[in-house]
């Protein structure tokens, strides 16, 4: 564990020059620049917000684009990171064949350049809750750690993803599919608040609904919208309940898809 | 003290392609009804390779194409790894194993300089220090803040040179980068990678086609022959064995092709009998002396009269450098050619080439210089050393005769005669 730090730390200067890299690549040659990083998930906030005029959707005393956009910003940050870091060992194919990195460096360098897009989102949502005049409490001090732990979910995925990506480019095509599954059952459109509601308040599934609930929360953008909303928004501490369940499987998950990376890694080369 | 060790190692790649969902699914039907299931076939890139380096040497690594060189560099470069067996390096190891590799068009110079030197494992402040050092040598001044997509290729291949070089490590692999650029700038990377080597006294190893530049730069070598280690020693006899080797192969193709005759061009006028090679006494060889007298004889026929024709005669080594060429144009007085058979004899009486295989060319032209015949790699023949070819320096390609004054005496070399070196 505590090597694993070392080593990536030792590669610290070579993370900070390709992060550098990834980002000028993006936005080299586009007019508006870094300026698209916000504009997704900006559109996205208005879709919603549109489509919750017509819906109805129950958004507390906050109003309904701010909560929605604060939580796009960990779900976008956690979906282009888990894409792009899926797809950054067969990016660096010319690297990967050639000169030998230690090759989690593909895939944690992706996901730190979405952090750094994350970032210049998370303005924006400063400019709305200052429109909205929304002052954040002290509870906002675990953003940074909710991010942090949005940023494991997406490596425990990426690595293990981009390691079969390597042999079989499937994992690449079915990825923007379950993802998008896996936003509609991740409270981005909806508060968590009205799942709990259903489920725990009025027991909508009977004997089910407490194991539902249990299931729901298994996914770990579900604790981490939440809690982002919570610390963020309401001036509330992180839900922790709803969070348990995902951080547990994370926490089980992403040693094991270290394991698998490294022990891909060395066929790289051969088939990619 | 061994600073690299290879032990037994090998390396197994699988032929075709990936398989298909489809394949799989065929598969396992066909096992289920107890079938042979169809299998990708390994292939042996490298075959029980055992050899190890010392500190400072430099190795090149030579051997025809898919003998598994490139495959060596990359499991010692750590970017594979093998199959059986185990691979020790001890040190830093900086892999030049394709130049520019790594390179992003979308950059610009400046920016792929600090990335590229990040790949390689330089430090930020190390490459800062270097960098003005580096442009200078790229001869990019000019160009440094432009993306490099809009390079020229030669200019790509002179920044990721300049990068690449100027990594300091224990260990340096090259594998065929000094074949770039135009030649001035392929000097100035020569220049380089010896000051590399002497200066530094770093272990490197080298793979090139270009056998010349090994025997240069190198203190050893290992030919590799169908992932085999084929030979592992001095430069110059391994070097000498890889020409013996691939002449033998050009020697077997041209045989296999059209008697070994390469006939670039006819008219139709001609029509060529024979291409052979005379001794001294008039009988048909394959090989003379180093220094003796090369006798050629050709044999045609001609269907109608070639007044005045003039007739070329030349060798060239088995890779088309061409060595000699004499022509019956500076003989005023040359005869015209009758209908029929002729002969034609070239003679040189010292042919002062090292030992080597070479090959013998032949052209016609009619006396208004319309090409009417010609011919290459006729006639393959061999040059032997001669007796005292050991005792003479390395690295030559003539024998000429020479004579000393030492102090204001003279001396002159028993050079043999050709008949003498003939006999023994």
């Amino acid at each position: 564990m505590f090597k694993v730090i070392r080593d990536i730390y030792e590669y610290r200067e070579l993370m900070a020059v390709l992060t550098h890299k990834n980002i000028t690549v993006r936005y080299k040659q586009a007019y508006l620049g870094i300026a698209w990083a916000v504009l997704r998930p900006l559109s996205l906030m208005l879709i919603f917000t549109l489509v919750k005029s017509f819906v109805g959707i129950e958004s507390g005393d906050i109003p309904y684009p701010v909560l929605t956009f604060a939580a796009l910003l960990p779900w976008v940050f956690f979906q282009d990171s888990t894409t792009e870091g899926i797809g950054s060992v067969v990016n660096n194919a010319s690297v990967v064949k050639k000169i030998y990195l230690p090759r989690e460096i593909f895939p944690l360098t992706a996901v730190i350049t979405k952090l750094v897009e994350f970032g210049i989102s998370a303005f924006i949502l400063a400019g709305l809750m200052a429109w909205y005049q929304m002052a954040p409490t002290a509870h906002i001090l675990w953003a940074p750690l909710i991010i942090l732990y949005t940023l494991l979910v997406s490596l425990t995925i990426a690595l293990v993803g981009a390691a079969i990506n390597v042999t079989y480019r499937d994992v690449g095509a079915a990825l923007p599919i379950l993802l998008s599954l896996l936003m509609y059952a991740s409270p981005v459109i909806y508060p968590l608040q009205l799942v709990k509601d259903k489920l725990i308040t009025q027991q909508a599934a009977g004997e089910w609904s407490d194991l539902l609930y249990t299931l729901y929360t298994l996914n770990p953008l579900a604790g981490i919208i939440d809690s982002f909303q919570n610390v963020v928004l309401r001036g509330l501490p992180p839900d922790f309940s709803a969070m348990a369940p995902g951080l547990l499987l994370t926490a089980v998950l992403l040693p094991l898809s270290y394991k698998f990376f490294k022990w891909s890694e060395t066929y790289f080369a051969d088939v990619i | 003290m061994s600073i690299i060790e290879v032990n037994h190692v090998s390396k197994e790649y699988r032929l075709g392609t990936i398989t298909s969902f489809k394949d799989s699914a065929t598969n396992v039907i066909r096992r289920l009804r107890g079938k042979p299931v169809k299998q990708r076939v390994p292939f042996l890139a490298l075959d029980d390779l055992t050899f190890t380096i010392d500190e400072g040497e430099v190795v090149g690594i030579i051997g025809p194409n898919g003998a598994g060189k490139s495959t060596l560099l990359k499991l010692l470069a750590n970017v594979t790894t093998p199959t059986r067996g185990t691979l020790a390096a001890r040190g830093k190891i900086a892999p030049l194993i394709e130049v520019g590799a790594g390179l992003v068009p979308d950059l610009t110079g400046r920016e792929n300089v600090f990335l590229n030197a990040a790949i390689l494992g330089i430090s930020r402040a190390a490459i800062a220090k270097k960098f003005d050092e580096i442009v200078s040598f790229a001869e990019l001044e000019e160009f440094i803040d432009t993306p490099i997509k809009r390079y020229s290729s030669g200019m790509k291949v002179r920044l990721g040179f300049a990068i690449a070089t100027s990594v300091n490590a224990e260990i340096l692999i090259i594998d065929e980068v000094l074949a770039v650029g135009d030649l001035a700038f392929q000097r100035k990377c020569f220049d380089r990678m010896e000051e590399l080597i002497k200066g530094r006294g770093s272990t490197v190893l080298i793979v090139s086609h270009n056998i010349r530049q090994i025997e240069r730069m190198c203190s050893r070598v290992l030919m590799l022959e169908h992932g085999k280690l084929a030979a592992d020693g001095d430069t110059l006899e391994v070097a000498d064995l890889f020409y013996r080797r691939s002449n033998e192969k050009i020697d077997a193709y041209h045989r296999g092709v059209h008697g070994g005759m390469t006939i670039n061009y006819t008219s139709g006028e001609v029509t060529l009998g024979s291409v052979d090679l005379l001794d001294e006494q008039g009988r048909l060889t394959d090989s003379l002396p180093s220094g003796g007298k090369l006798r050629v004889r050709v044999r045609f026929s001609v269907n109608r009269v070639l007044k005045r024709p003039e007739i070329v005669v030349g060798t060239h080594t088995t890779d088309f450098f061409y060595l000699s060429a004499s022509s019956t144009a500076l003989i005023d007085d040359r005869p015209d050619l009758d209908p029929g058979a002729h002969e034609v004899e070239y003679i040189v009486p010292s042919f002062p080439l090292v030992a080597g295989t070479y090959c013998i060319r032949f052209a016609i032209f009619d006396q208004y210089q319309r090409k009417v015949f010609t011919g290459e790699s006729l006639k393959i023949f061999t040059i032997v050393p001669n007796a005292l070819d050991v005792r003479d320096a390395p690295m030559r390609r003539l024998v000429l005769p020479t004579r000393w004054r030492v102090d204001g005496v003279p001396y002159s070399s028993s050079t043999p005669a050709p008949m003498e070196a003939a006999s023994s």
